[in-house]
């Protein structure tokens, strides 16, 4: 519990370090504040990049622009995983056979070239990115879900609230929910971390709103700029976003692990 | 079990062919390595190989299949040989030994033994035959013109090496448009019927120096070898390759690569090497921007194009995107380092606010189109912010730069960002084929192509007019008379120029060069040319 404490806390540190240089800082971070490849100073606590806009406005607008698309993509796979996973592993029979089907299906596809390949044909924008990388992420939540649904369908208390005539609804709201909620948040909160990771990755290889000030997009213009290592101007272009774009998923990843345990414990 | 084992078997047999099957897939046979030949001793090459970064697909280098832009077609005319070469002062003999002219008719001779890769004769039967086919099918770049627009009026083989060509109506460029078409064996294209589609490995039997003899589409990878039956001269690599590379100059520094382009930011730290060499092109990459004027035409309305202008901080461009190294592009097109400059152009200065006054208050939502490389993304994010900061509503839309050039040739397009090389390219015959009405969709290629939806029958006439002049300072004072109007009538924005440097080690191989008119050393057939 301790540690979940303590990893919440840290995450909780960056939103609203991310928050204060998104509302606070006096730096904009679409419009230049200053030169181009200015260095870290007071004014630009992480300098500039080549049309010198503010580094670290970036980064905290960036965060947010990653964040809400890993939180919309993580409520997408929750609902999607959740309700097919209830259904086929509560109704059995064909619908199960056809969502174990699905399931398959997505789990085995490889996922990068499938997401490169829609991003291209969609077109560049943040809510193509959420419903690409949310196609790819309800499988494995829908695969836990069906499993657990299908023990706890077997169970004694379940069997017998079935005999005397409840439905699904109130089977799940009653009898199955502190089983299956748990689980379905642990595993959204995974995607979260996960999503932050492909949209950066997808935003890397152009595939994003071409001027959002996504980190992956940073990345990807810090690294096409003609000789950059050979200047120092990467310690301040490119080290924040990678090193952002790590802390945050690694937060994410570490307090998704923590919760995990600490449920199988109580359980 | 037995089925299972059977299966298997089938199923590692399947694999096997498709592998092999893949390694089949592109056009021509040996794949591009790094690996070097074994050397000869007292070869006649200055050097055994040439390194380039390749990794783009330029298309396969035949004059029909190539991508239209400068790399596709440098790539092509290293295979296949012209009439005429160009030098740092003037024309020079490629296939013709010599050439001479009078009136409408100009008479070339070829160089006796000179045959095709397959070891046939290159003969003025072969010259003809091209002259013929390409009336009927242009290809990709084309200097002879199309339909009522080919230049050429007949031809009469003299002898096997001697023709002489009658153009319609002599002009200016006439003898550079004769030397630069390339010649086809016409033992070869004269059986096939549809050339835009015929892509098998005879395709590439040149008549160029080198022959090309390795290209993989998908890595960007070409391979070529000097062609041992050249009879004008010695090529200075037995072989040019294209690599393709992750890091340009990484790959520059490791080796890996003979030329690279110099980043500004590093400039004095290879400008002070003693062992690097340098290719200057002033102001020779430029970026403009289109306006569609059939989507927009409330911007015929010369006031808003006016007001463009003045919303764009385009210094911001030289100093951020191309990081010093540039100027703003002149509103008369043809870039201040050119001969062809004319200082009184009318020069629009960053003016917000007067921007503002002139936009008016309708606040006009468009879409840019732009490349996705560094530069043209970092540059359409200005522009952006500029015309955003004025009232109108920009959406930034970046395609790959093939993508970006289809769309520009079909219209579909608001305003689009073009950068292409060749600016600094003497005389600047471009403004033709950029101004003229009658010219103006004759290339295939979006760097010469001119506004959509818009004409100027004032701006035509001396389009067309320099051509015919062929008095060197009259035909300037033409150019620059059009250049003003250019910059009065605002019929497209320029945006700025970019100057770089290719850069080389010369201990190594010191033969780069470009010529009077074009400036990309790269490109130029003669940096592969011992001289």
């Amino acid at each position: 519990m301790k540690r979940i404490y303590a990893i919440a806390f840290a995450l909780v540190l960056l939103v609203l370090l991310f928050a204060w240089g998104l509302l606070f800082y006096p730096m904009d971070s679409r419009l230049p504040s200053g030169g181009s490849l200015e260095a870290p100073s007071a004014e630009h606590w992480l300098g500039t990049d080549n049309l010198g806009i503010d580094i670290f406005a970036q980064i905290s607008s960036g965060f947010f622009h990653s964040l809400s698309i890993g939180l919309a993509t993580a409520l997408a796979a929750f609902l999607i995983g959740g309700v097919l996973g209830v259904a086929a592993g509560y109704a059995g029979g064909r619908t199960d056979m056809l969502v174990e089907f699905l399931i398959n299906l997505f789990l085995s596809v490889p996922q990068l070239p499938i997401m490169i390949v829609a991003g291209a044909f969609f077109g560049q924008s943040s809510l193509n990115i959420i419903c690409i990388i949310a196609a790819f992420s309800w499988a494995p939540i829908a695969k836990q879900v069906r499993a657990r649904t299908m023990s706890l369908r077997k169970s004694g208390y379940l069997v017998l609230a079935r005999s005397y005539g409840g439905g699904l609804w109130y089977l799940f709201k009653t009898h199955m929910s502190r089983d299956i909620l748990p689980l379905l948040a642990i595993s959204s909160l995974a995607v979260t971390g996960r999503a932050i990771v492909q949209e950066s990755s997808l935003a890397f290889l152009g595939l994003s709103d071409p001027l959002a000030k996504s980190w992956g997009l940073m990345i990807a213009r810090c690294t096409a700029f003609k000789g950059i290592y050979f200047t120092n101007f990467w310690t301040w272009w490119l080290l924040p976003p990678v090193l952002s774009l790590v802390l945050s998923t690694l937060l994410l990843r570490l307090l998704t692990r923590a919760l995990e345990s600490y449920w199988l414990e109580k359980e | 079990m037995k089925k299972r084992k059977l299966f298997s078997l089938l199923l590692i047999i399947c694999l096997a062919l498709s592998l092999l099957g893949g390694c089949r897939s592109h056009v021509n046979a040996p794949a591009v390595t790094g690996e070097e030949s074994a050397s000869t001793a007292d070869s006649a090459y200055t050097v055994e190989t040439l390194k380039l970064a390749g990794g783009t697909d330029w298309g396969t280098p035949s004059p029909y299949l190539h991508v239209s832009r400068g790399p596709g077609q440098a790539k092509m005319r290293l295979v296949f040989a012209s009439l005429l070469e160009k030098d740092e002062r003037g024309d020079l003999p490629w296939l013709a030994e010599s050439w001479s002219f009078e009136g409408n008719e100009y008479t070339f001779t070829l160089f006796e033994g000179q045959s095709f890769h397959d070891g046939e004769p290159l003969t003025t039967e072969d010259v003809a035959f091209t002259i013929d086919y390409f009336r009927e099918y242009p290809p990709v770049t084309n200097s002879l013109g199309v339909g009522d627009g080919f230049i050429i009026e007949n031809y009469r083989i003299v002898d096997e090496y001697t023709i002489t060509i009658t153009v319609k109506k002599a002009n200016a460029d006439t003898l550079s448009n004769l030397g630069s078409f390339v010649i086809l064996p016409k033992h070869i294209w004269e059986k096939v019927a549809d050339p835009y589609t015929y892509n098998v490995p005879d395709c590439l039997v040149g008549s160029g120096a080198y022959m090309c003899t390795g290209y993989e589409g998908a890595t960007g990878s070409y391979e070529f070898t000097a062609y041992a039956g050249w009879v004008n001269g010695q090529q200075a690599a037995e072989r040019i390759l294209f690599v393709p590379v992750s890091d340009e100059l990484l790959a520059f520094e490791n080796g890996e690569i003979d030329i690279a382009s110099m980043p500004a930011d590093l400039k004095d730290k290879y400008m002070n090497d003693p062992d690097i060499g340098f290719v200057e092109k002033a102001d020779d990459m430029g970026y403009k921007m289109l306006i569609n004027f059939e989507r927009l035409p409330e911007f015929l309305d010369l006031p808003l194009r006016q007001g463009i202008y003045a919303a764009l901080d385009r210094q911001s461009i030289v100093d951020n995107v191309f990081r010093g190294m540039g100027s703003v592009g002149s509103a008369g097109y043809v870039p201040v380092s050119s001969l062809f400059y004319n200082e009184n152009v009318i020069k629009y200065e960053y003016d917000p606010d007067a921007a503002k006054e002139l936009l008016g208050e309708k606040g006009f939502g468009i879409s840019l189109l732009t490349d996705d490389s560094a530069d043209g993304i970092s540059i359409a994010e200005i522009v952006k912010i500029n015309l955003e900061a004025v009232g109108m509503k920009v959406t930034v839309v970046a395609v790959d730069s093939a993508g970006r050039d289809d769309r520009v040739n079909k219209g579909d397009y608001d305003f689009a960002i073009v950068g292409n090389g060749g600016w600094g390219n003497n005389p600047p015959s471009y403004m033709r084929t950029l101004f003229s009405d009658s010219s103006k969709y004759l290339s295939t290629s979006p760097a010469s192509m001119g506004p959509r939806g818009y004409s100027n029958e004032e701006l035509t006439a001396l389009a067309e007019g320099q051509l015919k002049e062929t008095d060197f300072e009259k035909r300037k004072e033409m150019f620059k008379e059009l250049e003003l109007l250019v910059s009065q009538e605002i019929p497209l924005i320029v945006l700025a120029n970019q100057s770089s440097y290719s850069m080389y080690r010369q201990d190594y191989y010191d033969g780069w060069m470009k010529t009077y008119a074009y400036q990309q050393a790269e490109q130029n057939r003669l940096s592969y040319m011992a001289r």
